[in-house]
């Protein structure tokens, strides 16, 4: 409380930048910033700066329906993302900033048989791996979102749902701010406005990146965090990626009272809806299937979004769009994530994240730091390495993954 | 309506009918013509709203939709802009955001006590400690928060809403003087031209002022000349050249290939405390309501402006009969001296050098504090002065409203001359006319219009030399004439020695001066950060109110230029529009079978199968597997996708795309394919029949009919064979006559000779069966003797009808979907997306025969299931049962040491066969006949035996029989 009073800065302002640093991060979303926070705190390493092209928060970390939740179809994802939301649990009383995560449950209806058996499936893998996940009825489904309409002659009926008490939403902002000020206080610099544009390789190895304005700056290691922009960085140090660029979008409606306390996510009306606490409706979608770096949203988008939304909320036909956005998304070949070492040295990757990497910023962080600090791939990301696709030993989220966020 | 001002030639009212409605459960009396807003205003109801955060009271502040001080709730529809809503007789409106009462509203103890707790990002900053309190403080933000109200329930879309797609040759949005002057020029040169406006009334600015005649002549003088008038329409966005604007209950999508954007430009307020009390009000929503309303803004009005448009304003308030206690003008030496000349003689002072500092008064303005300015534009605390008013007339300049121009790709350059962000680099399919163009002056609009239009048109190549002359010129004295706005004058006028001041930057989301200040020094130093941490410009003004005043102030606490500071992005929609009218009408494709009917007469169990209804099963679900067993069966599978592939190449196309080979089927044989992906993943499966030399007939399965389709199209495209495409789908009906017994039965119908040695299983024939002229496959999905008859939907009745009535001597039963699942699981047939994932390919799902490696062709997927070869299967599908009985749940896992290994893709307890089988995913090593594997469901552990030949028949002795 007694912060309130004292007017403080949040971070230092933006510091010269200097000619080499351990760590170079590229990438000013919650995965850089978090790989900078985890550097600090778990292994001392400070003489790290985080490359933003614009403001902090302006890709993807900025623009996503912040989702977190765990119930992931494979168990390595599953593991994984539980790690993240655990870090999350406590990451607002770390970072001593209020992230507004609302743990109040995430239901994936589900409108056929087929779907209801997906939801059987990840449910045993979860409780398996020791994750709240269970599948529930019409019954249950209706004393958690009271508001929901839930006729069953309808061509999505509502037949069941894959329950997950702990996911939720966070305020993606108080993530980003949060995890900005963590890392300001831990004394690495962040430095907006700085876009980079090549990646500088000696004998195989990333020796620092050059910026738009002719800069160089050295680095003894580089990550490259740039989520929907990762392969254009990557190649830049010649590493090809198996990612295509897409663009998912959003939109809120104007505040209203509140009416929706848990997530709700239909794969098959391809929609998903939530409540903010400022009392907006939040409303998302799948990815769209052309793949772009424009982030320009579609008409069409916000027309098929308020028809499904309308299934499932009729009430909400009165309830007006505010605004509406679109924001990048990497998707890779198994929509599970890529991370850690590549082939050139000293270049690390995080990226993959297709619809869903916002929930893995903390342990992203975590782990990819844990890389630099102690130079071994912690065992959780043992699985999502590059490599994977030349052997192909896919973690594949396929099957569950048509809007899952 | 004692509030009424004499009337006025102008005025939209109709004094001669009287109209009531609701406020709050009271009584209202308004006039034809009014809005909901002017005749609250009217009947003494100043306060609408309560703000967002501190609850404070709002009333009329643009009179024209543009801000958030006026959102009632109308009948139930939450968010509705008072000014700008015609009155209907009935309505209820009731206030939104205050309890209990709008007058005495509890929350606005925030206001008054709680703003020390409440700065910007106040809720990051607390509760955060203990964490499991959280919940609970969580719930009152909650309920603080939001504005509007939603039934907390209901049962179906009640609002019926409807699309419209127009195309056109010219688009205008904005029916002011310079978007009716370019539809007109436009649709004169021959274009076919439609013209949007968000008012009711053409004429935009002009309509309140003296112009309004003109405006009217104009208006239709533009439908005269065959321009499409949607009014009123608001535009909602740019997406690529496609332009959706909501009317009432239509959702016009609009495409052209010229787009003119004439939207005008809109009014700024000025910054001073207490700037949000009811009272203060635009200059031009004080002149709208007085001359389209005949409504009394107030008694005595103050007028404060930075610019002539408020020396303008004070002059048309005193004509229309309000006294003008002063003019307040920011600027020392700039106006216009015909205008102060003006008001000179009509005896209103003018404080030349001055500004507002504070508006006082609890719930309505009483009086205005007014302070001369420094050079800087800082008020001088000595000379602070009291005037008596209940209204604030206020003009801080104007703001071009640029935004649709952005969404579409134009920038927006800060013009430091007229002080506003003018459209720079305007893409080259649209024009730019009037205000939202600087070119403010009506003549000068109408010029700049004429010159879009003409512009316009003659791109399409319409009109001819002398138009393009007449052009010429009228751009050459464009040129001349464009004189920009004049610059303005200091728009906030703070007073600095007050720490208290409410000064309100942002109406919608409650942002003062100081919140800005507060975020600017905590490290919020750009725009975009300083928006998302305070929320300015994120409420339902869009902007219009506080970007401007945003960017002004960050530029003078970051010392940046206001060009450095730069504007945030512009998001559709332009204006807030409901989900409803978005989401068009509500429909549910459905798709049902010509024999439909049937079905519900069986009394069969119909549920949804995708787009299909089908017949889940009726009503005796193992009475109708043992009747397959036993008798016959007749099962509807018209959702078949079917498609006729013909044409010299057809074998090789179909080479291509299938694992196995169709080139060498012989005509009059069936052979069963699965179709995959470039990654050997299953898609699809069905049964293909070669109808003659150069056609085959393909099925595929009920849901991927669509998908199956445009993936052969696809390629076909790519490949470019000589081949026709033929979906017939939709054309054919198709019914399965399953059962030992069938061939009796069939017999009876067709003089085809249907004895074994001559319709041999895998045999497709063509006959008449009771006239009707089928494709007869004899295919067994379900296991039994069976045929698959395909025929002409329009006669499928018919067919159905006989088959059933000369299978009755046969017991024959009608059967549906889950006794089809039992039979095709008895004998392992897979289900695609069942049994099958995206991952599955046909190697390890128990069908390594279909893929023909030796093929010499190249194969969609080939590549991807070699590799697959190389390294060995590592899980399969196989069969499993349990002897007690138990089913598992389909979905369960299949555990090794607690770990989950694979999964349980169907499960049933087959009544022929007195046990439950099943399938499942394993690993390799698990997939022997005999193993046991362990299924956990829901934690229960259950022991299954892997079996991987059908359950039943696996010989295919009675197929063949
Ligand atoms: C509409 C939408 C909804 C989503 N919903 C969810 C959800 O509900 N739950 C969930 O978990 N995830 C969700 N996601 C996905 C999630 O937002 C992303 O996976 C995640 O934010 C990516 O990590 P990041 O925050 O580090 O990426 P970003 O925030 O995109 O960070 C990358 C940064 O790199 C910067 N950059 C790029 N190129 C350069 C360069 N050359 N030089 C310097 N800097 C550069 C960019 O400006 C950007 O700030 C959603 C995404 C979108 C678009
Ligand atoms: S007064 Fe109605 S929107 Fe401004």
């Amino acid at each position: 409380m007694l912060d309130l009073f004292r007017k403080r800065r949040m971070w230092r302002p933006t510091a010269e930048l200097k000619d080499n640093y351990d760590v170079v991060i590229i990438g000013g979303g919650s995965h850089g910033l978090a790989t900078a926070y985890y550097l600090a705190r778990d292994h001392g390493i400070t003489d790290v700066c985080v490359l933003e092209k614009a403001y902090i928060g302006s890709g993807a970390a900025g623009r996503n329906t912040t989702i977190l939740r765990s119930n992931y179809k494979t168990s390595e994802g599953a593991r994984f993302y539980d790690a993240s939301v655990k870090l999350y649990e406590g990451l607002g009383a770390e970072l001593n900033y209020n992230l507004l995560f609302s743990q109040e449950g995430h239901l994936t209806l589900a409108h056929t048989d087929r779907a209801m058996f997906v939801m059987v499936e990840r449910a045993e893998v979860n409780r398996l791996a020791g994750i709240d996940s269970r599948v529930i009825g019409p019954e249950e489904i209706e004393g958690l979102a009271p508001a929901m309409a839930m006729s069953r002659d309808a061509v999505h009926p509502v037949m069941g749902a894959l329950y997950h008490p702990p996911g939720g939403i966070i305020r993606h902002d108080a993530v980003v701010w949060g995890l900005a000020r963590g890392v300001d206080r831990g004394g690495a610099e962040i430095h907006p406005y700085r876009e980079v544009t090549g990646v500088e390789r000696s004998n195989g190895r990333a020796t620092g990146v050059t910026l738009s304005d002719g800069t160089r700056v050295g680095a003894g290691m580089v990550v490259n965090a740039t989520a929907g922009w990762s392969s254009t960085i990557a190649s830049m140090a010649g590493v090809e990626l198996p990612i295509t660029t897409h663009i998912l979008q959003a939109f809120v409606t104007e505040p209203l009272k509140p009416l929706l306390d848990v997530v709700i996510v239909s794969s098959q009306m391809h929609v998903y809806i939530s409540q903010t606490d400022r009392g907006e409706f939040l409303i998302g979608a799948e990815i769209e299937p052309w793949t772009t770096y424009r982030q320009q949203g579609t008409l069409n988008f916000i027309q098929e979004a308020s028809r499904h939304t309308l299934e499932l909320f009729p009430q909400l036909e009165r309830a007006r769009i505010l605004r509406s956005w679109a924001g990048l998304c990497d998707i890779s070949p198994d929509f599970s994530p890529i991370l850690g070492d590549t082939e050139v040295e000293n270049f690390l990757i995080s990226t993959g994240w297709g619809t869903y990497g916002f929930k893995a910023a903390p342990i992203v962080g975590k782990t990819i730091a844990e890389r630099i600090g102690t130079g071994t791939t912690p065992d959780l990301i043992e699985p999502f390495a590059l490599e994977r696709f030349y052997r192909d030993r896919l973690v594949s989220e396929l099957g569950a993954a048509a809007v899952s966020h | 309506m004692s509030e009424r001002l004499p009337p006025n030639p102008r005025e939209r009212i109709n004094r001669a009918r009287t109209i009531n409605f609701s406020f709050d459960g009271k009584d209202v009396e308004a006039y034809d013509g009014d809005t909901i807003g002017s005749a609250l205003h009217a009947s003494g109801q100043k306060v609408l709203s309560r703000s967002f955060k501190y609850h404070r009271p709002r009333g009329l502040l643009c009179c024209a939709g543009q801000c958030p001080n006026c959102l009632v709730d109308v009948d139930g529809s939450p968010g509705v802009r008072a000014c700008t809503e015609p009155v209907r007789a009935g309505i209820k409106v009731t206030h939104m955001n205050a309890k209990p009462s709008l007058d005495f509203d509890v929350m606005r103890a925030t206001d008054l006590f709680g703003k020390p707790f409440t700065p910007p990002g106040f809720y990051y900053k607390t509760f955060i400690r203990p964490r499991r309190l959280w919940p609970l403080y969580e719930k009152v933000l909650r309920n603080a928060a939001g504005l509007g109200r939603l039934a907390k329930r209901q049962a179906d879309r009640e609002w019926r809403t409807e699309y419209r797609r127009r195309r056109a040759d010219v688009l205008v949005v904005g029916g002011g003087v310079a978007g009716m002057a370019a539809a007109l020029r436009a649709a004169e040169l021959g274009a076919d031209v439609v013209l949007m406006d968000d008012g009711p009334e053409l004429g935009g600015a002009m309509l309140a002022g003296q112009d309004a005649d003109s405006a009217k002549e104009l208006a239709e003088s533009i439908r005269a000349a065959g321009v499409e008038v949607l009014a009123p329409a608001a535009a909602l966005g740019f997406f690529d050249g496609l332009v959706p604007a909501w009317q009432g209950n239509t959702l016009h999508q609009v495409r052209a290939d010229r787009h003119i954007a004439a939207t005008g430009s809109i009014e700024q307020p000025l910054i001073f405390d207490g700037n949000d009390l009811p009272g203060v009000m635009l200059c031009s929503g004080a002149e709208r309501l007085a001359s389209l309303y005949g409504v009394r803004p107030g008694e005595t009005a103050v007028v404060a402006t930075t610019t002539d448009r408020g020396l303008e304003s004070a002059l048309a308030l005193q004509e229309a009969g309000i006294e003008v206690a002063g003019v307040v003008d920011a600027r020392a030496g700039d106006g216009s001296e015909e205008l102060l000349g003006a008001l000179a003689a009509a005896g209103i002072s003018v404080h030349r050098g001055t500004g507002v500092v504070k508006a006082f008064g609890r719930k309505h303005v009483r009086g205005v504090v007014v302070a001369d300015l420094d050079d800087e534009g800082r008020p001088d605390p000595a000379s602070k002065r009291g005037i008596d008013c209940d209204l604030v007339a206020v003009s801080g300049g104007t703001m071009p409203a640029t935004s649709l121009l952005l969404q579409a790709g134009a920038k927006a350059r800060w013009d430091e001359a007229s002080g506003s962000y003018l459209p720079d680099g305007v893409p080259s399919d649209i024009r730019v006319a009037g205000a939202v163009a600087g070119h403010e002056p009506r003549n000068c609009a109408a010029k700049s219009g004429a010159v879009a239009g003409a512009e316009a048109a003659l791109s399409l190549g319409l009109g001819s030399e002398e138009d393009r002359a007449r052009l010429q010129a009228d751009r050459a004295s464009l040129l001349r004439e464009t004189e920009g706005p004049a610059p303005a004058g200091q728009a906030r006028t703070q007073d600095a020695g007050s720490r208290n001041g409410k000064c309100f930057a942002c109406l919608c989301e409650d942002v003062t001066t100081k919140d800005i200040d507060y975020a600017i020094e905590e490290g919020f130093d750009s725009l975009e950060l300083l928006k998302r941490y305070t929320t300015v410009t994120m409420g339902p003004c869009q902007g219009r109110m506080c970007q401007l005043a945003s960017i002004r102030q960050m530029s003078e606490d970051t010392g940046a230029s206001i060009e450095e500071v730069g504007l945030t992005t512009a998001r559709p929609p332009w204006s807030t529009v409901p989900m409803g009218v978005l989401a068009g009408r509500p429909f549910e494709p459905a798709k049902r079978s010509a024999v439909h009917g049937r079905h519900r007469e069986l009394g069969g169990n119909v549920m949804w199968a995708g787009d299909w209804r089908r017949a889940y099963d009726y009503g005796d679900v193992r009475a109708e597997t043992m009747a397959v067993h036993e008798g016959a069966g007749l099962i509807d599978v018209s959702t078949l996708g079917k498609l006729v592939v013909s044409g010299p190449e057809a074998g090789a196309f179909l080479n291509l795309l299938y694992p196995n080979r169709f080139d060498n089927l012989k005509p009059g044989r069936i052979r069963y394919g699965v179709l995959g992906d470039d990654a050997g993943r299953i898609t699809d499966d069905g049964t293909i029949c070669r109808l003659d030399e150069n056609s085959f007939y393909v099925t595929t399965t009920s849901s991927g009919a669509d998908a199956v389709e445009s993936w052969f199209s696809w390629w076909l495209a790519e490949w470019k064979l000589d081949v026709q495409l033929t979906d017939v789908s939709q054309g054919l009906s198709a019914f399965n006559l399953a059962g030992p017994r069938s061939r009796e039965i069939l017999s009876g119908l067709t003089e085809l000779d249907c004895s074994n040695d001559s319709f041999a299983y895998l045999d497709g024939k063509r006959a008449n069966v009771v006239g009707v002229p089928c494709l007869m496959l004899r295919i067994g999905f379900v296991g039994e003797l069976g045929y698959e008859l395909h025929c002409p939907g329009p006669l499928a009745e018919h067919l159905w009808d006989s088959l059933l009535e000369a299978g009755a001597a046969h017991e024959i039963r009608p059967f549906g979907l889950e006794p089809q699942r039992i039979l095709r699981l008895q004998k392992m047939h897979i289900l695609v997306g069942q049994d099958t994932d995206a991952e599955s390919n046909p190697l390890e799902a128990a069908m390594p025969w279909i893929v023909k490696f030796e093929k010499e062709e190249d194969f969609i997927g080939r590549w991807a299931l070699e590799a697959v070869a190389e390294r060995g299967a590592e899980n399969k599908l196989i069969g499993f049962t349990i002897e007690n009985g138990t089913v598992p749940t389909e979905g369960a896992a299949v555990v090794v040491d607690g770990q989950p290994v694979g999964l349980v893709t169907s499960s049933r307890f087959s009544p022929k066969l007195e046990r439950s089988i099943g399938m499942a995913w394993v690993p390799a090593a698990l997939a022997e006949d005999g193993t046991t594997i362990t299924v956990s469901d829901e934690g229960r552990q259950i022991s299954a035996a892997v079996q991987t030949a059908p359950f039943y028949d696996p010989d295919q002795e009675l197929l063949r029989g």
